[in-house]
């Protein structure tokens, strides 16, 4: 069998992952008081608002290259926080988009923040705006924006690509408080040279868990915390088994069938 | 509830559903095709993808088009884009109407030379419901006649002489019209010898020989009349367009990340804390182990980059790379389950 189809093994770990999701949204929808470590990264985000509405010019948000999909529907979390405190600030927001598809979503999630601060009417219908969905033409778009608007914050949440440091750099031209979020490392590193705060990897995630406090999100972040020290345990015992395997001279143990555990082998066990 | 929202949910689980399930199970699962249709169902979602296009288009217009009207600051640059917007459209549609205009007339000779192998495949298999072989034949002529006076009437009005005599494209026009000419008695006189009479055992050497070439007859032709239209108003006004000014501004716009670099690693490397003296250090290092400079300094220096970037630089990679995963999975979970935050759900109406 080929690995272009998961197995039965593959299915098992995915199980592993959903069932301790489903556990700790119950867990914090009845403690309603689940503990989550401070992130700078996102304290900064209420702070860059703020100084927006002090000096009383744009904040602008953008999901970068991000096409419909989790890390999506994370930055989002982060944006119906930020569009929330904008409409009550009554600050102005621009969202830039590169897909029109998500521009769609993007606009729909303004417009409920806006909604649930009583303030639809103020929500600028040219708040959200399709740039290019050519990656270094959306650049060119997002650093002229903010060079004519000379923005006071800028958060860039979502998948980036070459054009992150060419998008940070406007920011910081025009000297904008920054707060960047990539789940690849590769531009994490532009970030942390340019912005002033920059999650990595998951904090994206967890940003909005922690925005909002809800006890959906924090219970999917407790799970994935918990999911990840299962699997951190695992990797011990491997390299511990590798590394005495290695010592002794002979392979202690094996788990390669956990993953090559096929359909034929199950519907065996099962009858 | 409202109705809205739960037959969201609803696409959204049958969807995430099927795409699970064709993920998990094999392709054939005791005869039974569980992806069958895989290519047919992703084509839809593509189709749906597109048509998100016009939503980008009208936002465009809106936006843009409001400033424009009421002057708004900046209003220049919107009127820019419109018209940027306007000439590559109109453009890439004049330029798509006559490669499909070019497509189509040598589309012509390539479709009466699947006729000509087609009589013969027809009367091998017996087909019914078509006419005689005779029939065929004399339509095939017929249509081949007038479709080749159109061709000699054509090869002697075309006019290349604005591409240039001293360019290669031109050499190779005049090859391929030379070629075409002298093609042209060859075929009529083969359309001539087209069988017409009726006889139990046919004979369709004829028509493979027609058959062939017409083919090259179409060939040639299609290559002649590509070669022309690139020399043409249109195309030369597309490429001045297209790769003369897009290409070339967004290459300007990545050529940018060279200066960009060099002003974020200055600030990047400043040594500030204990962490920024550490990348400082991580930094050097790895710099000095990559220029030539460095071995002169002391020849471990490459061995030491390259640990570097292959022991804690990976270990790091990974680290983020498998968080990050981990998180986005728990979280199309919860997108394929609905199982939506308060922020997202909308406030349901009283």
């Amino acid at each position: 069998m080929g690995f272009e189809h998961a197995t039965p093994g593959v299915l098992l770990l995915a199980l592993i992952l959903v069932l301790p999701v489903l556990y700790y949204i119950g867990v914090a929808r009845r403690t309603k008081n689940l503990y989550v470590r401070r992130i700078p990264g996102v304290d900064a985000v209420d702070e860059a608002v703020g100084r927006s509405a002090e000096l009383g010019k744009p904040i602008c948000f953008s999901t970068g290259l991000s096409q419909i999909g989790p890390v999506l529907y994370a930055s989002l979390g982060v944006l119906f926080h930020i569009a929330r405190k904008a409409a009550r600030y009554k600050n102005r927001l621009l969202v830039p988009q590169v897909a029109p598809d998500v521009m769609a979503i993007v606009e729909d999630t303004i417009s409920e923040a806006y909604r649930r601060e009583g303030r639809i009417s103020q929500l600028d219908p040219n708040a959200v705006m399709y740039l290019s969905d050519e990656q270094f033409a959306f650049a060119a778009g997002y650093a002229g924006l903010v060079q004519r608007e000379k923005i006071a914050s800028a958060f860039l949440f979502g998948s980036f690509a070459a054009e992150s440091l060419i998008l940070a750099e406007a920011g910081q031209q025009v000297g904008a408080m920054q707060v960047a979020a990539s789940v690849s490392p590769e531009q994490v590193a532009f970030f942390i040279c340019t912005c002033d705060y920059t999650l990595i990897g998951e904090e994206l995630f967890a940003a909005s868990s922690y925005l909002t406090k809800e006890p959906v999100q924090l219970g999917t972040l407790y799970a994935q915390d918990r999911a990840k020290l299962l699997f951190f345990t695992m990797i011990l015992i491997g390299v511990g088994i590798a590394t005495l395997s290695s010592v002794c001279g002979r392979e202690l143990a094996n788990f390669d069938w956990v993953f090559s555990l096929g359909w034929d082998v199950l519907g065996g066990w099962i009858k | 509830m409202s109705l809205r929202r739960r037959l969201i949910q609803i696409v959204t689980f049958l969807g995430g559903i099927y795409f699970f399930l064709e993920w998990l199970l094999p392709e054939d699962l005791n005869g039974f095709k569980f992806g069958a249709y895989h290519e047919q169902i992703t084509n839809g979602f593509v189709a749906v993808g597109a048509m998100a296009i016009g939503l980008g288009l009208f936002n465009l217009l809106s936006v843009h088009g409001s400033v424009l009207i009421f002057k708004r600051r900046g209003w220049i640059n919107s009127a820019a884009l419109l018209v940027s917007l306007l000439l590559m459209t109109l453009v890439t549609a004049l330029d798509w109407r006559a490669t499909a205009g070019n497509s189509e007339r040598s589309g012509k000779l390539f479709e009466l030379r699947d006729f000509a192998t087609k009589i013969e495949a027809d009367f091998k298999a017996q087909r019914s419901g078509v006419p005689q072989w005779t029939q065929r034949n004399l339509a095939l002529k017929n249509a081949l006649q007038a479709e080749l006076e159109r061709l000699d009437e054509e090869l002697r009005t075309l006019d290349f002489s604005a591409i240039g005599t001293a360019s290669a494209a031109y050499g190779l026009i005049l090859s391929d019209q030379t070629e075409l000419q002298k093609k042209l008695p060859e075929a009529r006189a083969l359309m001539r010898e087209l069988p017409l009479e009726e006889t139990a055992t046919p004979d369709f050497g004829v028509n493979a020989r027609v058959a062939g070439i017409t083919g090259e007859l179409a060939v040639l032709y299609g290559d002649l009349l590509n070669r022309a239209y690139e020399f043409s108003a249109i195309k030369l006004v597309y490429r001045l367009l297209y790769d003369g000014l897009f290409v070339a501004l967004g290459s300007a716009m990545f050529s940018l990340l060279g200066f960009y670099i060099a002003s974020a690693a200055y600030r990047a490397f400043r040594l500030k804390s204990f962490e920024s003296g550490l990348m400082l250090g991580a930094a050097l290092l790895v710099m000095l182990g990559q220029i030539p400079f460095g071995l002169w300094i002391w020849s471990g220096l490459p061995d030491v980059r390259l640990w570097i970037l292959e022991v804690p630089n990976s270990g790091a990679f990974r680290a983020i790379k498998f968080g990050a995963a981990l998180a986005g999975l728990v979280l199309a979970f919860r997108m394929w389950l609905s199982i939506e935050s308060e922020s997202f759900s909308s406030q349901e109406q009283p």
